[in-house]
């Protein structure tokens, strides 16, 4: 069947305008310099994600031609992306641990470079009508920690109105650095019990307390809902003086479970990154810290 | 005229109970997506205007509009689709117009039936690895964009295939009888019968890749971007973007403080535009259908 049939001339291609696609690769990729808007990618922790994102906002009025990208996942997520060199800060609750430092220089051969940009003190939620004030860690230890005896809220000495008395755990998923500093520093690296809800958010930590009497959560200060949801003081070792999370108190490290912000960057920072480091430590930068919930950096930290 | 007979009676009274109760199962197909969209509207009252629309979030997200995700959106769903309905349609033409029943078209046949079953989730992960790391084209636009075409692919082929099979073969003998080939066939004979078909498909696609967020959050959506108010051209292709599905998610999973009302008024745009699209493809087939010749 290969005869020559009478053909039409200029056979119009039958799909629609393919050529619709034209690829206007300027801008972002790869920090190429020289275009018109030049865009940051900032990834990671989930607690930092609206104090991030409260930066990206404010720095679009103090430089309009940068673009700052945020997104969360938690401080895995952001850590993970640094290694990979496709981020360029990567937002983190916690310490790159050694191997992370360690595959960061095999993959970019550059090394992680850390900034701490503000503090925030981890508090212990309860429902606004659980009689409870304080806490130690070492019984937060054995509600939360495998193993760990505490299962009854009549264990504690507690009753909660309307007679609901098996403590519900609240907990984060595992790719959250809260997850992490909580284990590593409440649980003393002990792996958490089985049957906690693991929230994706440090938001919802604080949102599924409020709606459930018999609960107990770990999340940032920042997140507090007052008259949902009640802050516990929290004491070191049983019978020490407990502490009410605060700006004060974090910053004095009487607090016993606060932790510093960080981000990281693969190696020196430089360019439009660098200027946007630099804006983060000025008191502007630090106001947003301190209007999100978290503890900003005290003046001698700061800079001009 | 007959008295009706009890056997008669009876069995025209189970015909009646079985009516109704096909059509109380019907019927109640109405029920949630009047009550989806009267709720949505009551809670999203406070916050519905034309600015909520143009302005870029402010205070961190909880006051302010929603422009970055919209138009975000537009770009993932205008460009995956551009990618998916060429391909879509042309590999549906080669499957129902040209390919014969042997072992090599049963495989692709296989294959683009299993691609349609494939979880969200899992076209995410496929498109972090194929197109953010592999192909460096880093999280952008451009690998959501490819991730949700890839997603939106299988559908694309199965809803032109039955566009294609709806014409009837009759039409296609008569035109190969006077010496035509099978390309000249289905350039004038099998599209022009079947493009309302083909189209409604592609357009109900726009749902779809405008919903899903899973894909999108691997591969280049963000939790926020600054960007100018009303800026219609507010992204690059390498770039990421903010999304209306994602922006759903994350303003009532992370952001304190967002009013109740904002939420509700991001899911009303999401489905104000996505069943705007709708109409308009149905608008398009009673159009086409009414100029159709069978």
């Amino acid at each position: 069947m290969k005869h020559a049939t009478t053909r039409q001339s200029g056979i119009r291609p039958g799909a629609p305008a393919m050529a619709s696609l034209c690829l206007l690769l300027a801008g972002c990729g790869g920090g190429s310099g020289g275009s018109s808007s030049v865009c940051i990618q900032n990834k990671g922790s989930d607690t930092m994600v609206n104090v991030a994102q409260a930066w990206a906002e404010q720095y679009k009025r103090v430089a309009p031609g940068v673009d700052v990208e945020v997104s969360g996942g938690g401080s895995g997520v952001g850590i993970a992306a640094l290694i990979r060199g496709t981020i360029d800060i990567a937002n983190a609750s916690r310490d790159m641990k050694p191997e992370e430092i360690e595959q960061a220089k095999k993959n970019t051969g550059k090394e992680p470079k850390k900034f701490i940009v503000g503090y925030d003190a981890l508090a212990i939620y309860v429902h606004k009508d659980n009689p409870l004030a304080e806490i130690s860690t070492e019984q937060l230890a054995d509600i939360f920690a495998e193993n760990g005896a505490t299962i009854r809220w009549s264990q504690l000495g507690v009753t909660i109105p309307g007679g609901q008395d098996e403590i519900i755990r609240i907990s984060r998923q595992s790719s959250s650095g809260t997850y992490e500093f909580f284990r590593e520093h409440v649980l003393n690296k002990k792996d958490f019990k089985l049957g906690s809800r693991d929230m994706n958010g440090s938001k919802e930590v604080v949102e599924l307390v409020a709606s459930t009497p018999g609960a107990i959560g770990y999340s940032g200060m920042g997140y507090n809902e007052p008259g949902k949801v009640k802050m516990l003081r929290v004491a070191m070792r049983k019978g020490e003086p407990a502490i009410e999370p605060s700006v004060a108190s974090t910053l004095s490290k009487k607090y016993p479970i606060a932790r510093a912000l960080e981000i990281y960057t693969l190696g020196e920072p430089a360019g439009e990154v660098k200027s946007y480091i630099d804006w983060i430590f000025t008191d502007a930068g630090q106001k947003i810290v301190e209007e999100s919930g978290y503890v900003p950096l005290p003046a001698e930290a700061r800079k001009k | 005229m007959f008295a009706e007979t009890p056997f008669v009676r009876d069995k025209r009274r189970s015909e009646t109970t079985a009516k109704w109760v096909f059509f109380a199962m019907a019927g109640s197909m109405i029920l949630p997506l009047l009550l989806i969209v009267v709720f949505l509207f009551v809670k999203a009252a406070p916050s519905l205007r034309v600015d909520f629309l143009l302005d870029i979030p402010r205070r961190g997200m909880t006051e302010g509009g929603i422009w970055p995700a919209f138009v975000g959106t537009i770009y993932l769903v205008f460009i995956s689709l551009a990618v998916s309905a060429p391909i879509g349609i042309l590999a549906a033409v080669y499957l129902n117009e040209y390919a014969r029943d042997n072992w090599l078209n049963r495989l692709i046949n296989l294959a683009v039936i299993n691609l349609a079953g494939v979880p969200s989730i899992v076209h995410a992960l496929f498109g972090l690895g194929a197109f953010v790391y592999a192909a460096r084209f880093g999280y952008s636009i451009l690998s959501a964009s490819l991730t949700l075409a890839i997603m939106t692919l299988p559908v694309i082929i199965a809803s032109t295939r039955e566009a294609l099979a709806s014409v009837p073969m009759s039409f296609r003998e008569a035109c190969w009888n006077v010496g035509a080939t099978r390309w000249q066939t289905i350039r004038s004979v099998v599209l022009p019968n079947s493009i309302s078909g083909i189209l409604t498909g592609v357009i109900l696609q726009v749902s779809r890749a405008a919903g899903e967020t899973a894909p999108i959050m691997f591969t280049g959506a963000v939790f926020f971007k600054a960007v100018q108010k009303g800026d219609l051209f507010a992204y690059n292709l390498n770039e990421q973007c903010m999304a209306l599905s994602m922006h759903l998610y994350t303003i009532s999973t992370q952001v304190p403080g967002v009013r109740e009302s904002v939420p509700f008024a991001t899911a009303v745009v999401l489905l104000g535009s996505v069943l705007l699209v709708n109409a308009a493809a149905i608008a398009l087939r009673a159009h086409m259908r009414a100029r159709k010749k069978w």
